[in-house]
């Protein structure tokens, strides 16, 4: 089971990478708080976007660590259980911060998702006999990616964290689009680039691009439930930031795929 | 099925009677939790539908990329992706059902995932032979176990066999009848659960979402222990089903109980 391919050589540390993920996560949840707490309004929506961007980041990586072990159910797998796992530590996340602060729920949703992944985890290796070493400290990554990235998401279609604002998120459905676009940023990027040629800042630019064009689907969704101001904000900053990251993969893919033309076929030994 | 998922490995199939036990002993310790709390019926429920999709999926006979190119027996994609596309067809033909009764909710939403998968079989094999002009044919059986039919001179030499076989079909028949029944017998219980507290709009969002979530979680750990493609129940791989179900038993538990808290808690 455990035949490792290396995906891409060299590179950002999966560490330093899922640190600087977790920490964009949380502070731009935190400032979007500030804004809904503080400063009293919700202006701040938009940077639930950025959150989820981050943990959409920190989850590419996990997904690329993982996969390159071969697990035998495809790329997308991952994603649905990341999203899955997670849901129920965002869900129980805010119930927590219902009953004591809002500042608490973006900590108790990260850590709530961590101790699910975790226990996946430990059932896919032993019980299911997976045998990956990195099996169990990437779903829990994952399922905390899954519950940043919703929350992010939600962030920017209600406006705040707490559990009162949400509730048109639920019951509208808006949640079962946000799991969605969510699920398909975190599996697409790695699986459309995954392979020989694959580069790390090639495909965390395409993790950048699907989180924004996630993003626009969710300010859009946003004028049901936040002011007109902040819904444009979010809005306006979504597109101008699909634009330039989609902009910045084309360059990047014409870099690379230029590098792949270049190269000179196999020649048999024997004819030299 | 992505290029890089590679084949699993010889011992991949052996049951685990060590992690087993300890986790079925973790799942009884989280039920109990469960009725600690008050919601031990509900959650029993949930973890019955969980066992069901999680052998449900075992049935499905998922090909992979091999079968897009006509070399493996199946439907060409991956455990995950039919698992959902059936078991979600099903739990939404049974929440449509949900003001009628349990039991006419839960036939609903069995008889909507076989029909999702009936007609997915079908169209896939009718793409295989008129559009690929390739034989149903089993790599894995001499003969078919319904209808005596052989398989080997069928099969084309250098692949494990191709299209969809009787047996495979009634497979993903099965799979679906049974993904759709454990998935819509988890969205009833969470929904009769959230119902009792929060307004009807409210419930079944939160119901249908954690139910769609919990299919999800339940039918990727059914993949990761099938590795890859499985041709239906007359595959080797299908006796592994019993791993699969005391994962799922353990992660429904989890996942239920933590979607059960919600309630409890606020």
């Amino acid at each position: 089971m455990s035949v490792k391919v290396e995906a891409s050589h060299g590179g950002i540390p999966h560490g330093k990478i899922a640190a600087a993920g977790i920490i964009i996560a949380l502070v731009s949840l935190y400032i979007a708080v500030i804004g809904h707490e503080v400063l009293g309004f919700d202006y701040f929506a938009f940077f639930g976007g950025i959150a989820a961007i981050g943990a959409l980041i920190w989850g590419n990586s996990a997904i690329k660590r993982l996969c390159s072990y071969g697990i035998g159910a495809g790329v997308p797998s991952a994603g649905m259980l990341a999203f899955g796992s997670g849901l129920f530590g965002m869900f129980l996340g805010i119930a927590i911060g219902a009953m004591t602060s809002v500042w608490i729920i973006p900590v108790a949703v990260l850590v709530i998702a961590l101790i699910t992944g975790v226990i996946l985890g430990w059932i896919a290796n032993t019980v299911l006999n997976m045998k990956i070493p990195v099996m169990i400290q990437s779903l829990a990554e994952l399922a905390a990616v899954g519950a940043l990235t919703t929350l992010g998401l939600r962030t920017v279609a209600i406006g705040g964290l707490e559990l009162e604002a949400g509730f048109v998120f639920v019951a509208v459905g808006f949640i079962a689009v946000a799991f969605m676009l969510g699920a398909i940023a975190l599996q697409h990027p790695f699986n459309a680039c995954l392979g020989p040629g694959e580069t790390q800042d090639r495909t965390n630019m395409l993790v950048i691009e699907c989180g924004f064009l996630s993003m626009i689907i969710m300010a859009v969704i946003s004028f049901v439930a936040v002011s007109a101001v902040a819904g444009w904000i979010s809005l306006v900053i979504a597109i101008i930031g699909w634009a330039v990251s989609y902009k910045k993969y084309i360059a990047l893919s014409k870099r690379d795929a230029a590098a792949w033309l270049d190269a000179k076929p196999f020649v048999d030994a024997e004819e030299e | 099925m992505s290029a890089i998922a590679a084949k699993a490995g010889a011992d991949a199939g052996a049951f685990q009677p060590v992690p087993s036990i300890i986790a079925l002993v973790l799942a009884i310790i989280v039920i109990a939790v469960g009725f600690v709390l008050g919601v031990g019926q509900t959650l029993c429920l949930i973890v019955l539908g969980a066992a069901l999709i999680a052998f449900g999926v075992h049935f499905v006979p998922v090909g992979g990329a091999p079968a897009a190119m006509g070399q493996a027996p199946g439907i060409a994609t991956g455990v995950p992706m039919l698992a959902a596309g059936a078991g979600l067809a099903g739990l939404f033909g049974g929440a449509w059902a949900a003001e009628l009764g349990l039991a006419v909710a839960l036939a609903g939403g069995a008889i909507g995932g076989a029909l999702m998968m009936a007609i997915t079989c079908l169209m896939v094999n009718m793409s295989y032979v008129f559009g690929m002009g390739i034989p149903p044919a089993s790599g894995k059986i001499e003969k078919d176990p319904l209808t005596g039919y052989t398989q080997p001179e069928f099969k084309s030499q250098g692949t494990e066999g191709h299209g969809l076989p009787f047996i495979s079909y009634v497979g993903g028949v099965i799979g679906g009848l049974l993904g759709g029944l454990g998935g819509t017998l988890i969205y009833l219980e969470l929904l009769a659960f959230y119902e009792a507290v929060m307004p009807a709009a409210d419930a079944v969002g939160l119901a249908g979402i954690l139910a769609v979530a919990m299919f999800l979680v339940i039918a990727v750990l059914a993949a990761y222990n099938i590795t890859g493609t499985i041709e239906g129940p007359h595959d080797p791989k299908f006796k592994r089903f019993p791993r699969a179900i005391i994962a799922a038993i353990l992660a429904s538990g989890l996942c239920g109980l933590l979607a059960l808290l919600l309630v409890a808690l606020v």
